[in-house]
């Protein structure tokens, strides 16, 4: 059998950092889709698939990602599917950051509907105050310790799930920080939005498990 | 020197030396020395707290406010994160191009608005680009570097960049056409010279990778990063125009219809928040600077304590009893000041050394000495990293972005760092304010 071909064009040794730095001010998801969009326009597909191998282990969403990119994969987050989970709210509260998600979140949600950004509550805490200001309509920075305040009958709390099975799915740790079974009772959605069409296949570094159960709503793949 | 002038410039120099060896208590040693000093000054007999006060130069601190006011919309405008992507795109990701755009803009950015401000908000993405480029130690020196002095020139540009130009101004020693007119070149020929220095002598993009993969990649995070920036255009074009009405009325206004620059300003800023409407008030409250007003306030007060005491004038009669030509006697004071600055930062220095300067403006053409003053006082605050008020902040800004390069290694951006910078800085403005005052002292 015949050894795959590399690409013509090498990583440089910065790729690492540059990830990171994407990851941690747009989102593991959106930077992962990004790094694959310039490396394919850059090298094609053998130099995505010499960033899996090089940032893969490190960053499994990532991976997640450049494995479904390869599949010829990389469709735009649809936030009408939410429409369900958050029929009847005022309030929609968001942890973590995928800057792809939510850009298409704020876009597709009422004006009416307040929106905020839990902060100090991630492993990679976003420049909130540069992330925030690509949008129009007003996001609330809402400190972890003050989230009680928008809680209610018609307030709504969402996460990104970064792949799941029949019972687990993988989110960012703010949402461990947050859920505990009197959230459950404060309000009247907890919803996962699912970004990868696949679980991981690796170990998930950065992320924590979480059962299916937590969410009253669970929507995407 | 009698016991007053003793005691006052003891309290003066020491609360200024222990402010600089201990900034977390910065406020705390300055409020403290100025009650002390207004204390000394009634017990002994030179002044009293009334009259201390009321020589403070209140149109100062008005001009300060006010010009905050009009920084502080443009921050909540997103205009200095418009500026931030500038850079960005101008830089293309550059290392080579960075620093070279990065000061030029910061140094047209200061001379017009708050630089504390601008920094603020322009560091960040700076700090980003430097992540994605994985820089060296030499380079990451030389571009925050490069930034803090290009902001300190900025200031001493225009009459309204920073305080020591805006003592001035507001004194009435010179008039704001006539600041602008020799300071801005004067200023413009240093950051040439300086940026020519650090291209062609330095030479610090040398080590930092530059491949199409990293280039490419830079500047689509960054684009990413901002891909829905929008100036709110209603908050900033008000300022703007402001900002232009202000210097329209600073620069025609004759003068003897009596208003002021510091008037100017207040009417400048009241506008600039009436326009803001309902976001006016929260502005106002942001832009106050309370920690700034009450250092300027308890710096003016010892300097006006030892004033009183007339020390200021005996160390200009000493000045002008030196057997040499006034020119030679200028170029001392200009290098002292110079030195006094890099301890004391602009603000303490340039305060104090006024009263000298007006003495020998008197023999000199009045230009020549205070715009001298100027440069040497921005020589001086770019000397060492604690000099300016940016400096800490740009060091505390680094430190939280955690910055690495190509090794993993950290990198760092303190007050060690910045000395090559600050004695190449210093020599070349000290030099450009040397050779100012001698031409036109002639």
């Amino acid at each position: 059998m015949s050894e795959r071909p590399g690409p013509a064009i090498a990583l440089p040794p910065t790729v690492h950092a540059s990830f990171l730095v994407a990851a941690t001010d747009l989102g593991m998801w959106s930077a992962a889709r990004l790094f694959c969009r310039e490396l394919s326009a850059e090298g094609g597909a053998p130099l995505v698939e010499a960033l899996r191998d090089e940032l893969g282990r490190d960053f499994p969403v990532l991976d997640g990602v450049a494995a479904a990119f390869g599949g010829g994969e990389l469709q735009a987050p649809r936030a009408e599917l939410l429409a369900d989970a958050l029929a009847g709210i005022d309030r929609l509260v968001v942890t973590g950051l995928e800057a792809d998600a939510l850009d298409a979140l704020a876009a597709w949600l009422s004006l009416d509907v307040e929106l905020a950004v839990l902060t100090g509550a991630s492993a990679l805490e976003p420049d909130w105050r540069a992330a925030l200001t690509n949008y129009a309509r007003p996001i609330t920075r809402l400190p972890l310790g003050e989230l009680q305040r928008w809680a209610g009958r018609r307030s709504a709390l969402l996460t990104f799930l970064y792949g799941r099975d029949h019972a687990h799915a993988y989110v960012d740790s703010a949402w461990m920080r947050v859920h505990a079974p009197d959230v459950r009772v404060q309000f009247r959605a907890l919803v996962g939005w699912n970004l990868l069409s696949q679980p991981l296949e690796l170990y998930p570094r950065w992320l924590s498990q979480t059962a299916l159960e937590d969410f009253s709503h669970v929507v995407g793949p | 020197m009698t016991s007053a002038q003793v005691l006052l410039s003891a309290i003066l120099l020491g609360g200024l030396l222990l402010q600089a060896i201990v900034p977390g208590r910065r406020l705390v040693i300055v409020s403290s020395a100025a009650a002390l000093a207004c204390l000394v000054a009634t017990l002994r007999g030179v002044s009293d707290t009334a009259k201390i006060l009321a020589e403070v130069p209140w149109d100062v601190l008005v001009i300060l406010v006010a010009l905050g006011v009009v920084s502080e919309v443009l921050a909540q405008a997103r205009a200095f994160d418009w500026l931030a992507v500038k850079v960005s795109d101008l830089s293309r990701g550059d290392a080579r191009r960075l620093y070279l755009v990065l000061a030029v803009t910061m140094y047209v950015t200061s001379g017009l608005v708050n630089n504390l401000t601008a920094l603020l908000l322009v560091l960040p993405m700076v700090l980003v680009l430097l992540r994605l480029m994985a820089p060296d130690r030499r380079y990451v020196r030389w571009t925050l570097g490069l930034l803090l002095v290009a902001c300190n020139l900025g200031g001493a540009a225009t009459p309204i960049g920073d305080f020591p130009a805006i003592l001035m101004l507001s004194g009435g020693r010179l008039t704001f056409g006539r600041y602008l007119q020799f300071a801005l070149p004067a200023t413009a020929i240093a950051i040439v010279v300086l940026l020519g220095v650090v291209r062609f002598a330095v030479r610090p993009a040398e080590a930092v990778p530059r491949d199409p993969v990293t280039l490419r990649l830079t500047r689509a995070i960054v684009t990413a990063l901002h891909r829905g920036l929008v100036v709110e255009r209603s908050l900033a074009v008000p300022a703007l125009g402001s900002l232009g009405l202000m210097l329209a009325a600073w620069s025609l206004l004759p003068a003897r219809l009596g208003v002021s620059p510091a008037l100017v300003c207040w009417l400048g800023g009241g506008l600039t928040l009436l326009m803001a409407r309902r976001r006016g008030e929260t502005i106002a409250r942001a832009a106050t600077q309370g920690e700034a007003l009450l250092f300027l306030l308890s710096l003016f007060v010892m300097v006006g304590a030892v004033r009183s005491a007339g020390l200021f004038e005996s160390v200009a009669r000493a000045l002008l009893a030196i057997p040499a030509s006034p020119q030679v006697q200028l170029t001392l004071f200009l290098v002292l000041a110079g030195l006094l600055t890099g301890v004391f930062s602009a603000g303490p220095g340039m305060a104090a050394l006024l009263d000298v300067a007006d003495v020998l403006a008197k023999r000199l053409p009045p230009h020549a000495v205070y715009v001298g003053l100027a440069l040497a006082v921005c020589a001086g605050s770019s000397l060492f990293l604690t000099a300016a008020t940016s400096g800490p902040l740009a060091q505390a800004l680094t430190e939280a972005a955690d910055l690495r390069d190509a090794q993993g290694k950290k990198l760092r951006f303190g007050f060690r760092e910045f000395v090559p910078v600050g004695l190449v800085s210093f020599a070349v403005i000290e030099g450009v304010a040397l050779v100012y005052a001698w031409i036109f002292a002639r």
